[in-house]
């Protein structure tokens, strides 16, 4: 039912007036032209380019084949392609191990620091990733303070090397990428019941049990949450590999990297690319199913 | 054995110190600061060497002040960062405010198309960007970085400011209709007010944002002069040099600076939690 307000404009059922719509609309339409414009349509000539071919000077030429599509198929790419997914996934893994408790103490222990902890994380965070990746590369090198404490307490050898490794790599993800798992992890601990680790311990649950039952069930959605948003940017890093790992653990980054910019096919890059928004897409699907579930389950 | 008095009930579950917990997020946070304070305390080391520190000296920032080629850089990253933060301050706040306010099928097209970037890794936007960049033949410059950065920020300042604006109430502007205030009116004399220390926040952390950002000015910048993120990532893939510890410690007491002022602004103007940045609400 349209009805007026004292100044007279008409309003739809919600409450909303016409000339209101129009207003927000104007006010939408800048910012949503200028992120088709720039950000959709380039994505969408990445798309194109992957089915194009280079000319005999080198030069990227708009075509409909899929000989780079097929290109994928060669060994040599699908052994960096699952290697980028293994360490991704690992990191994923390690982040998640790290994370949970930081997160957890933080959330159930920190009183009344709790912001100021959470707070001491993300704040380097945004200092420039570059400056963290070199520092953190000088700490796990052969002279650096870790690899000394940990030869100190004999869990090390003189040979033992962290970097140039798949250690190395994987280790430069987890800390490229950990803030991500940690807020997610640090929301759902958060929000949840604290009377249901009660309700587990009332129930002779003891802290382990009462943990693996209850309290990781319910932040199971931050974990998910968490695992996606270290997974999305390990998966596309190129400087974790180049500064950690060397030549021997590059990832599908380092290989996108190179065809643009030093083999300068960019078709082959293209389709580079195109594939590793495939398996991420991939990843992102599974994940959404698993939340619908979990949705559906807690609305039942 | 004396007698406890009874606890309340939502304390007894956390009473119990979990020590592998905080173990862990003692080291944690020990290996966190570690790679930071390495690269502070080596900037003022009086010798070239990485591990071993011999005296204190200001010689690799003065190293830094006389490189031209890292002061140009720092001068462009500036110049990136103040024209990237007002473009997407200007886009986004206005995208934001629509998004909320309008919930037709363009709206929910549009907060699709704005979640993108934050679902794409940024080697995916910074190879598209320069694909379109060569592809509409404009020469790689400062100007294709801030142009990059802009479409990127701009979702930043949404999501940023979404909450902010869906938690304003809509009663205030509409009685500033009452009074006689177009909605034009209403939305620069009352909500823009409103939203004022959000915006400001906001900004300050996109100037952070891309002045820190390497990856998109990487696939997205000219020749001469580079942003400040690349000339450190060519200086450290061939060789250590010390001056970029000074150039780090800089950038990292910068970043800091800023991001402390990000989150004072709204408790300037008297509010707390303006920009629910840490508790990840």
């Amino acid at each position: 039912m349209a009805q007026r307000t004292p100044s007279g404009a008409l309003r739809d059922r919600r409450g909303r007036s016409a000339s209101g719509t129009r207003l927000w609309t104007w006010l939408m339409l800048p910012g949503t032209l200028w992120m088709t414009g720039f950000l959709i349509a380039s994505l969408i000539l990445v798309a194109t380019l992957a089915l194009g071919t280079t000319d005999p000077l080198g030069n990227p030429r708009f075509g409909f084949n899929f000989d780079n599509i097929a290109a994928m198929a060669d060994p040599a790419y699908r052994i960096v392609l699952l290697r980028s997914l293994g360490f991704a996934l690992i990191a994923c893994v390690v982040c998640l191990i790290v994370a949970y408790p930081v997160a957890y103490s933080i959330a159930l222990h920190g009183g009344r620091f709790k912001n100021l902890l959470i707070a001491a994380i993300v704040v380097p965070f945004f200092a420039n990733y570059l400056v963290r990746m070199y520092g953190w590369s000088v700490v796990l090198s052969d002279g650096g303070p870790v690899l000394k404490a940990l030869r100190a307490v004999g869990l090390a050898d003189g040979h033992t090397k962290i970097l140039q490794s798949g250690v190395g790599v994987i280790a430069g993800l987890v800390y490229g990428f950990i803030v991500f798992m940690i807020i997610p992890l640090y929301a759902a601990l958060e929000r949840m019941d604290l009377s249901l680790i009660e309700a587990g311990r009332d129930l002779y649950g003891g802290p382990l049990r009462t943990f693996f039952f209850v309290t990781l069930p319910a932040t199971r959605q931050g974990a998910a949450a968490g695992a996606v948003l270290v997974f999305l940017p390990a998966m596309g890093d190129f400087v974790s590999a180049q500064l950690m790992g060397g030549p021997d653990q590059i990832m599908i980054g380092n290989l996108i990297q190179d065809k643009f910019f030093q083999g300068q096919n960019w078709p082959l890059g293209s389709a580079l690319t195109m594939l590793m928004m495939a398996v991420l897409f991939i990843g992102m699907l599974g994940y959404l199913r698993r939340t619908r579930k979990d949705e559906a389950e807690a609305a039942r | 054995m004396t007698l406890r008095p009874p606890r309340r009930l939502h304390r007894r579950g956390t009473d119990r110190r979990p020590r592998l917990a905080l173990t862990v997020t003692t080291l944690f946070f020990l290996l966190l600061y570690l790679p930071i304070g390495v690269v502070v305390l080596f900037s003022f080391n009086g010798q070239k060497s990485l591990t071993v520190f011999k005296g204190f000296s200001l010689r690799w920032y003065s190293a830094f002040f006389h490189d031209n080629v890292l002061i140009e850089s720092l001068g462009m990253s500036l110049r990136v960062s103040l024209v990237a933060m007002a473009g997407s301050v200007v886009l986004g706040v206005a995208l934001a405010l629509g998004l909320v306010r309008c919930r037709t099928r363009l709206g929910s097209l549009a907060g699709l198309i704005m979640l993108v970037p934050l679902i794409t890794p940024e080697i995916v936007t910074g190879v598209a960007a320069m694909l379109l960049f060569k592809g509409m033949d404009i020469t790689l410059s400062s100007g294709t970085v801030m142009l990059a950065e802009i479409t990127f920020s701009i979702s930043y300042v949404t999501v940023i400011l979404r909450s902010r604006i869906a938690a304003l109430n809509p009663e205030v502007e509409e009685a500033a209709m009452d009074l006689g205030a177009t909605r034009w009116q209403a939305l620069r004399l009352v909500t823009l007010p409103a939203l004022l220390p959000s915006i400001l926040a906001s900004a300050v952390l996109i100037f952070a944002l891309v002045f820190d950002d390497f990856v998109l000015a990487y696939f997205t910048t000219g020749v001469d002069p580079q942003p400040l993120s690349v000339r450190i990532y060519s200086a450290i893939r061939f060789g250590v040099q010390p001056t970029i510890n000074a150039v780090g410690t800089l950038m990292l007491a910068g970043s800091i600076g800023l991001i402390g002022l990000a989150l004072a602004i709204p408790r300037l103007f008297g509010r707390r939690g303006g920009l629910d940045l840490l508790s990840g609400k």
